[in-house]
């Protein structure tokens, strides 16, 4: 049965709370915002292993890319040639790759109770979930923000009826913002990051 | 960051492997909207701001001034690292458009600074120590001629080679009759090299009798080269193992040997043999071709990067040879003593580079009568005039009877125009007091410019009129923000005339008798009239300057139309840190003219 996200959260909270992991389950009170991205084998949650994890912190105005996560994983078995083609990443290149619980445990570290961002987030944090759930019980706590809807929302007001083109291309290209590098895990999270900071703090783009 | 911060550029090209890795560990984003204040003066600055994307206009504090943009920088400059390592920023940086920074905090750039000495040199120091840093690393563009040519170019000799066996005496006798002062030994399958200080020592201190072996005192620790080595290497070695010879081999096999005295004498051949044709040319046709080569010899000196300042002190030494033999071949010998050509302007600077235009004039004795002054002095413009010396377009040569003068006329016109404050006495003010005698009596000349000195010295009013046109044009900084698409920028109203004009009004009121700009910087250092540290900036500046539109100016020749504007630098054409050393360098500029306004009370 699909259980909504929120729903399991709040499960989740009330069953945590007071376990080792409590802290997550408080709710966040700072400033700051996770930009994170993973690279996959597949776009099927299901089928699909991770193979690299890149997240930023995001301050306010700026992208903290001086606190940074950036995992390689050791290599799935299900690393195919259909993935490789898209993310470029080959089982040789993640050779010094780490343990999946490892990485979990460093996404958690890195990540607390903070919103995270993402372009498609929910698929990432699904992604995520799928690891963390048998481990540790629980998916990541934090509020969940779509870069797409946060872009939406601004540019519906400039373009009533019509259809928003919600392209990762689009986006960045509208708000006119650099692809630092596009299919890595890092470059993508810090375009989003900076994506974000523009849609926050910039005037509306031009469409 | 990974990739995208590009290390290639000035000073973080200058970072090694392992500190490259800790500044991209270091570094953070960050984003400004237009017209938000990234740094204001006052604010401890974050750290160093590469841009990503996006203007930032450096300003100054506002106060009395109307708020004047210094500096505009784009897509891979940096800013505010002189701020961060200060602790404060004292101007304001405003985003002028949207604008993305990758941050390097001020502790890793303290850090780096720590590790990296030329990186920290870089971020701290003057115009001077960048162009140093520059020179250092910037390949062959700073190059002397002789530091390119290479050890094939003609400087190997064929080496004297004896045979094991032979005895001292044998080789000494051998090396006066090939008047060598050393020889190589072959023994077996090697080399040792003998020299006559070697054979001397042996014989006298060391007390061998004369029929030794020569392969007994001989050394074979030979120091070597290969043929296509720079002669600047071999002259390298010979200095760090103070010896005098290097042993030529390409490839086991030997070409012969390298001295000190041939290395070090072929820099000058090539000025030294032109100076030589002139002072031999005994005819007008002579001396032409003399001139011409010339040209060749600026060409190649200029292509080769020698440093635009010894460039002008070549050429001003020759233009003075060439004009001087001139006026002995055109001048009637009787008529010499009574008269003194000087050269004006940029010429009597020592100043020139490319053959610009001709600025001379004539002062003779009082009461001289000589009815042919006139049309000689027709003909000496008309010969300078076909040896290549374009004619002056404001008529500032001796064919003009206004700058043909006794010494009473010349010393009246020069405090006339010094008394009237119209804008052309001002110029031919300055262009006159720049003058330099080359030919003639000298002493007609320095007792005009002695009175004329004299004479000034009780007019205050004069220096403040004459140092204000050095600020009449505007320190053009302004135009970076455009700068890739149609920067062009008038190197002489911007940068160039406010430096000289302003050394010359200085250098009038302490009385120094210099007249080239740099030398006068000298001189008003000495005299403690200005900072070394001012003068040292102000000679970097104006070097870079003439530097910058030399290299322009001979491309622009060379493509073989006439050059239209000789002042133009078009600066798109520069590397971006040939454009930092420029903004620097108007920096400078716009310092000195400040200083001027406050010294001559010209604020306003």
């Amino acid at each position: 049965m699909i259980i909504p996200r929120t729903i399991r959260q709040f499960k989740e909270r009330i069953d945590h709370k007071a376990g080792p992991h409590g802290e997550l389950f408080a709710p966040y009170e700072g400033d700051e915002v996770v930009s994170l991205d993973c690279e996959t084998t597949s776009l099927n949650v299901k089928e699909g292993e991770i193979l690299s994890i890149g997240a930023v912190k995001i301050k306010g105005q700026k992208v903290v890319t001086s606190e940074r996560l950036d995992i390689k994983l050791k290599p799935p078995k299900s690393l195919t040639g259909d993935s490789i083609k898209i993310h470029k990443i080959r089982a040789a290149d993640l050779v010094d790759g780490v343990e999946m619980d490892e990485a979990l445990e460093q996404v958690l570290a890195f990540v607390g109770n903070r919103p995270v961002l993402g372009y498609y987030v929910n698929y990432d944090i699904r992604m995520l979930d799928k690891f963390l759930r048998p481990r540790y019980g629980f998916g990541l706590p934090g509020k969940a923000i779509e870069l797409s809807h946060v872009y939406h929302d601004i540019l519906k007001w400039k373009s009533i009826g019509g259809n928003v083109d919600l392209r990762f291309d689009t986006i960045s290209k509208n708000l006119d913002i650099p692809i630092l590098e596009r299919h890595t895990a890092l470059g993508d999270a810090i375009t989003v990051a900076l994506m974000y900071v523009r849609l926050k703090y910039g005037e509306a783009p031009r469409v | 960051m990974p990739s995208s911060f590009n290390m290639t550029n000035m000073p973080f090209s200058l970072l090694d492997e392992p500190e490259q890795t800790l500044l991209r560990n270091s570094l953070d984003i960050g984003y400004y909207q237009r017209n938000e204040t990234i740094l204001a003066a006052g604010d401890v600055p974050e750290g160093v701001y590469v841009i990503l994307k996006g203007v930032v206009s450096e300003n100054d504090v506002g106060g009395s001034d109307v708020d004047h943009v210094f500096v505009h920088y784009t897509a891979e400059d940096y800013f505010g690292g002189w701020s961060a390592i200060k602790g404060r920023a004292i101007h304001n940086f405003i985003a002028e458009e949207e604008t993305i920074c990758h941050i390097l905090p001020t502790k890793a750039l303290l850090d780096l600074c720590a590790v990296n000495s030329r990186f920290a040199d870089y971020f701290q120091q003057s115009l001077s120590a960048k162009t140093e840093i520059r020179s250092e690393l910037g390949g062959d563009q700073d190059m002397a001629e002789f530091m390119l040519a290479q050890i094939k170019d003609g400087a190997i000799r064929e080496p004297l080679i004896i045979q094991q066996g032979d005895s001292i005496e044998t080789a000494t006798r051998l090396m006066r009759q090939q008047r060598a002062d050393c020889m190589l030994v072959k023994r077996g399958n090697r080399y040792g090299m003998v020299t006559g200080t070697d054979l001397l020592d042996a014989i006298v201190i060391d007390g061998f009798p004369l029929d030794t072996d020569v392969a007994e005192i001989a050394s074979y620790r030979l120091i070597t080269t290969a043929s296509d080595d720079y002669l600047f290497n071999a002259l390298i070695t010979m200095t760090q193992q103070h010896i005098e010879r290097v042993v030529v081999m390409d490839d086991q096999q030997l070409l012969g040997v390298v001295e000190l005295t041939d290395v070090l004498s072929y820099f000058s051949s090539h000025s030294h043999v032109i100076g030589l044709r002139i002072e031999r040319a005994d005819n007008i046709a002579a001396l032409r071709e003399a001139a011409e080569g010339l040209s060749d010899l600026v060409r190649a000196v200029v292509g080769q990067g020698v440093k635009a300042r010894f460039v002008m002190d070549l050429i001003a030494a020759m233009n003075g040879r060439i004009i001087a033999k001139l006026f002995d071949l055109i001048v009637p010998l009787d008529m010499q003593p009574h008269v003194c050509l000087v050269v004006m302007g940029s010429e009597g600077r020592g100043e020139q580079i490319m053959k610009t235009d001709q600025d001379n004039g004539l002062i003779y004795r009082d009461g001289l009568i000589w009815p042919d002054m006139y049309k000689t002095m027709r003909h000496f413009t008309d010969t300078l005039i076909s040896f290549g010396f374009p004619e002056c377009p404001g008529n500032i040569m001796v064919s003009n009877p206004a700058w043909v003068k006794s010494i009473g006329d010349w010393t009246q016109q020069l405090s006339d125009w010094s008394q009237n404050c119209d804008g052309l006495a001002q110029m031919n003010l300055a262009i006159a007091v720049d003058a330099h005698p080359v030919a003639g009596n000298h002493a007609l000349f320095k007792t005009s410019r002695n009175w004329f000195m004299r004479h000034l010295q009780s007019n205050k009013v004069f220096f403040a009129h004459f140092a204000k046109v050095a600020l009449e044009f505007d320190t053009p900084l302004s135009f970076f923000g455009s700068l890739k698409e149609k920067g062009q920028l008038d190197v002489k109203k911007g940068g160039i005339f406010p430096i000289v004009h302003g050394i010359r009004t200085l250098a009038l009121e302490y009385r120094i008798l210099e007249t080239n700009t740099f030398k006068r910087i000298e001189a008003l250092v000495k005299l403690g009239q200005i900072k070394e540290k001012h003068g040292r900036e102000l000679c970097e500046a104006l070097s870079l300057f003439i530097q910058v539109r030399l290299g322009q100016q001979v491309v622009r020749t060379e493509s073989g139309n006439v050059d239209q504007t000789p002042n133009t630098v078009d600066l798109a054409l520069l590397d971006k840190m040939e454009r930092d050393m420029l903004r620097d360098a108007l920096h400078i500029v716009k310092g000195f003219k400040k200083h001027l306004a406050l010294r001559y009370h010209l604020a306003g």
